[in-house]
């Protein structure tokens, strides 16, 4: 039981640290979060299918199906949350225009459904097999409710922790979070895509293990929450910086078009 | 014409030049097996050589769906029950990098050598 804690705890926690802030960002600046139970049933709808073809996605080319399809999941994502900062601090600053509304509400849908799929079928395939077939359906499927339950707490906490900033911190911390999200997200695409032999392997930069170990409590809780890798390679650090950098850029670019909107 | 033809030529050969060194760098690449059965490693220990890029051929003979995973090694690939899958690792400085199995922690552990 504990093991299914563990594994549906890890899981959980990268999706709710993303799903949260997100919700955090929308009603910062004043938007319903009615969208969410539609993105919710259709990230749980990715995660199935995602798990039934497992076996056909993993074989198809050339046996890297798996890796192409993780890496092109969180790369669609990390363009979301890009997108989503722009258009958050647009709003903020212009008012609710109809078309910027449908565009926040359209990235964060695709970017909360996206990243339950891959996360999601990991959890399905786990429970399914180790749970029901195995004949353990109790203790995986109380140990995988428990772990779900921590990471639905933290993620409340998350929330109205960033819900009780004035609604400026809010969304600046939330669309801060969203960027670090996003380049964390482009290092597992960056690992993934090395492991297919896609992007050229490359030595480690350093290696923190001996000071935070990435099996630790801490390590993990580092990793869901900014990326934290022990040993990275320059790739996977030079994209991370990158994907900081733009998602920062997106908010820059909306202030300033929102600056120049008011000078009008 | 003739000339053309020559051109033709060269660039057939030039073109062989650029792909035959890739097919021999491919070749190179070493390629080593790992057993997954009944939620254990088989073999546990794995002797690679560092520096060298290895093709790791991870073969689940359990019906059940195993993820290979290492921090150390920085992979994770689902493995599905009576399947294969290839994770490539390396160039590896000489030394120890732990694997496990996330899905049965408790048993499917190993840990790969490079020396």
């Amino acid at each position: 039981m504990t093991s299914a804690v563990i594994i549906i705890l890890r899981e959980v926690l990268e999706a709710m640290l993303l799903i949260c802030t997100l919700m955090a960002s929308a009603r910062a600046v004043g938007l319903h979060i009615r969208w969410m139970p539609f993105a919710i049933v259709v990230g749980i709808s990715g995660a199935f299918s995602y798990a039934l073809f497992l076996s056909e996605i993993s074989s198809s080319f050339d046996g890297f199906g798996q890796e192409i399809v993780n890496s092109a999941l969180l790369i669609t994502v990390t363009i979301c949350l890009v997108v989503h900062n722009f258009v958050a601090i647009r709003i903020n600053g212009i008012g609710r225009s109809t078309h910027l509304v449908r565009l926040s509400i359209a990235v964060m849908c695709t970017a909360i459904a996206m990243a339950m799929t891959r996360e999601g079928a990991e959890m399905y395939l786990y429970v399914y097999a180790y749970g029901v077939l195995a004949g353990e359906t109790l203790s995986v499927l109380s140990g995988a409710v428990i772990g779900a339950g921590i990471g639905l707490s933290l993620g409340t906490f998350v929330y109205y922790g960033l819900r009780s900033l004035s609604p400026r911190v809010c969304l600046f911390t939330c669309a801060g979070v969203v960027a670090v999200v996003g380049a964390s997200m482009v290092s597992q695409a960056t690992l993934y895509l090395s492991q297919a032999d896609i992007l050229q392997m490359q030595a480690p930069v350093w290696d923190t293990s001996n000071i935070v170990s990435e099996s630790s409590l801490l390590g993990e809780l580092l990793h869901a929450s900014i990326g934290y890798e022990a040993s990275p390679t320059l790739t996977q650090l030079m994209l991370y910086l990158v994907t900081v950098t733009a998602g920062i850029a997106a908010v820059i670019a909306a202030l300033w078009l929102n600056s120049s909107k008011e000078a009008e | 014409m003739k000339s053309r033809k020559s051109n033709w030529r060269i660039r057939v050969l030039f073109g062989a030049c650029l792909v035959l060194p890739s097919f021999m760098v491919h070749a190179q690449t070493l390629e080593v097996e790992l057993v997954i059965r009944e939620h254990l490693f088989y073999p546990s220990e794995l002797s690679v050589p560092a520096g060298q890029k290895i093709k790791l051929i991870v073969i689940n003979e359990d019906a059940t769906p195993e993820e290979f995973e290492s921090y150390e090694l920085n992979r994770e690939k689902v493995i599905m029950g009576r399947t294969r899958g290839i994770v490539f690792i390396g160039p590896l400085k000489p030394g120890e990098y732990p694997f496990f199995g996330e899905f049965n922690i408790k048993t499917a552990q190993g840990k790969i050598i490079a020396q």
